[in-house]
């Protein structure tokens, strides 16, 4: 597994929601746990984005980054531009430069995924070479490919939580073939033959490793990829490579 | 170990309408095993004998053993709606080749995993000596049949048949239900857990080891529901003794559907 040098895009702190049987864990418990597997970078969020409010985890966030050191990336929850909030919001206020990306949570937020409610967003995402990240269950399938299409130049990652994810392949499939800017994050790409699926149909650049920690187990994900029929690179690009360049874009 | 040793104890076929997969019929099925050191396999349903039953699904299921060279065991499902019929069609099954146990899926079948219409599927897999393989899982907000199959709602069944071997799936899912079915397996010595699905707990494996009698956890895949990939991975890699990996990859599953005995 270490030769692929893993580099997780998805693992949380926080006190997980809708996990009963997973446990909140500081960062340095999840960074040991991750390091056990090899991997030493990854990028975190905070489960109070979704449950409390954006500003409350990305507070918390601001938190953690003081002593995190360069390889922890934050991952920021958003907010539409308009109506204008208070708090660490992206786009609002300074955004810290350990920041590498932005969250939406559309359907537990109370807003549609819309170009006239996140357009603003959007925008600024775009100058600031950010990329859009969302579950696929906050939000419908037309709607996330309309943003897609709007919004060429915004890198948007499908996230496969919190539910199962391979019901929804077909859709997903489909939006990825018409939207080269949508990627596609594998914690929870478990479906048979998934991962190397979409690598051969759409490229192994669309893929980014995530593993849900600590809800989820890493070894199910990284199992996924690391026996996966596919070249070697590729399996390189997807367990890391990929989420490197695209947080290297952000630091240019 | 060398080769194949793996005892996959839960798995399906079949092309499934709720969800893509590429390919997922025998032939798929076959080349996985023989990529992943599988040996042999639990075939718990096609998708067809889960949801529509019938002799024809029953008979593909035959037809899968037999081309898998017997590598590929099946399990007869007994659907409590059509209760006469699914005894019908085991009694006709027990004397085939591969034919190993029953499944029992109450969230399918929407009925209530103690409803007395199961009654005659454990009396017959009592009389014949045939292991049960059952759905179960926790309670769930955005799936509420789940609640049909929590494990505490066999109880009643195994405390009446003891001697049957009871594979409760999925460990109870990833809630309330797993605390149930820990306590199950250490109460009732025939009831084992199988990791099929997505219960992909962190740390699951060091802490099953913790909670349960050494010979009761099993490992399976779901296939083609999930990439037995995903499972494989975490039990080769967990921070267990390789002695404990040996028996949840196959000990446990020879045991709990008596291969070695219904071989013979």
């Amino acid at each position: 597994m270490h030769r692929l040098a893993f580099f997780d895009a998805e693992v949380w702190l926080g006190k997980p929601v809708g996990f009963p049987l997973a446990q909140e864990s500081s960062r340095d418990v999840l960074v040991s746990a991750l390091a056990a597997l090899g991997i030493t970078e990854c990028c975190y969020s905070h489960w109070s984005g979704h449950s409390v409010s954006a500003q409350e985890g990305n507070r918390a966030l601001l938190a953690e980054a003081r002593d995190a050191g360069p390889r922890f990336h934050a991952i920021w929850t958003g907010l539409p531009l308009f109506p204008a909030e208070d708090g660490p919001l992206p786009g609002r206020s300074e955004t810290p430069g350990s920041v590498c990306g932005v969250r939406l949570f559309p359907r537990t937020h109370n807003f549609p995924l819309s170009d006239w409610v996140v357009g603003g967003l959007c925008e600024w995402l775009i100058s600031q070479r950010l990329p859009l990240l969302i579950w696929h269950e906050e939000t419908g399938w037309d709607s996330l490919r309309a943003l897609a299409v709007t919004f060429p130049g915004l890198t948007i990652v499908v996230e496969t939580q919190v539910r199962k994810v391979f019901y929804h392949l077909r859709p997903l499939f489909a939006l990825m073939k018409d939207c080269p800017n949508v990627l596609l994050e594998t914690s929870n790409l478990t479906g048979i033959d998934s991962v190397a699926f979409a690598v051969h149909a759409f490229g192994a650049e669309r893929l980014l490793f995530g593993s849900f920690l600590p809800a989820n187990d890493p070894l199910a994900a990284m199992g996924m990829i690391a026996d996966a029929d596919m070249e070697e690179e590729e399996k390189r690009l997807v367990a890391g490579g990929n989420l490197r360049r695209l947080i290297e874009g952000r630091a240019r | 170990m060398s080769g194949a040793f793996i005892v996959d104890a839960h798995l399906h076929t079949g092309e499934h309408g709720p969800f893509f997969a590429p390919e997922s019929g025998g032939r798929r099925l076959r080349s996985l095993m023989d990529r992943l050191a599988i040996e042999r396999a639990i075939l718990a349903g096609s998708w067809a004998a889960l949801t529509r039953g019938g002799e024809a699904a029953l008979a593909d299921m035959r037809r899968e053993h037999e081309e898998s060279g017997g590598r590929i065991r099946y399990l007869g499902v007994f659907d409590p709606r059509e209760a006469m019929e699914s005894l019908r069609l085991l009694e006709k099954a027990k004397g085939w080749p591969g034919f190993q146990g029953i499944k029992l899926h109450p969230s399918f079948h929407r009925t209530p995993a103690e409803d007395p219409s199961y009654e005659r599927a454990w009396s017959f897999a009592a009389d014949n000596g045939l292991t049960i393989l059952a759905h179960s899982w926790s309670p769930s907000e955005y799936n509420p049949v789940q609640a049909l199959s929590l494990p505490s709602r066999y109880e009643g069944h195994v405390r009446r048949h003891p001697e049957v071997r009871f594979v409760m799936a999925h460990c109870g899912g990833r809630g309330s239900g797993r605390a149930e079915a820990l306590r199950m397996a250490g109460t009732h010595p025939r009831v084992f857990l199988d990791l099929a699905g997505d219960i992909f707990c962190f740390h699951l494996l060091e802490t099953l080891r913790n909670a349960v009698p050494e010979d009761r956890i099993l490992f399976g895949s779901d296939y083609p529901w999930l990439d037995p990939r995903a499972n494989i991975s975490r039990v080769l890699l967990a921070d267990v003794p390789d002695s404990w990996k040996r028996k949840v990859l196959r000990d446990n599953a020879i045991r709990a559907f008596a291969l070695e005995e219904r071989l013979s």
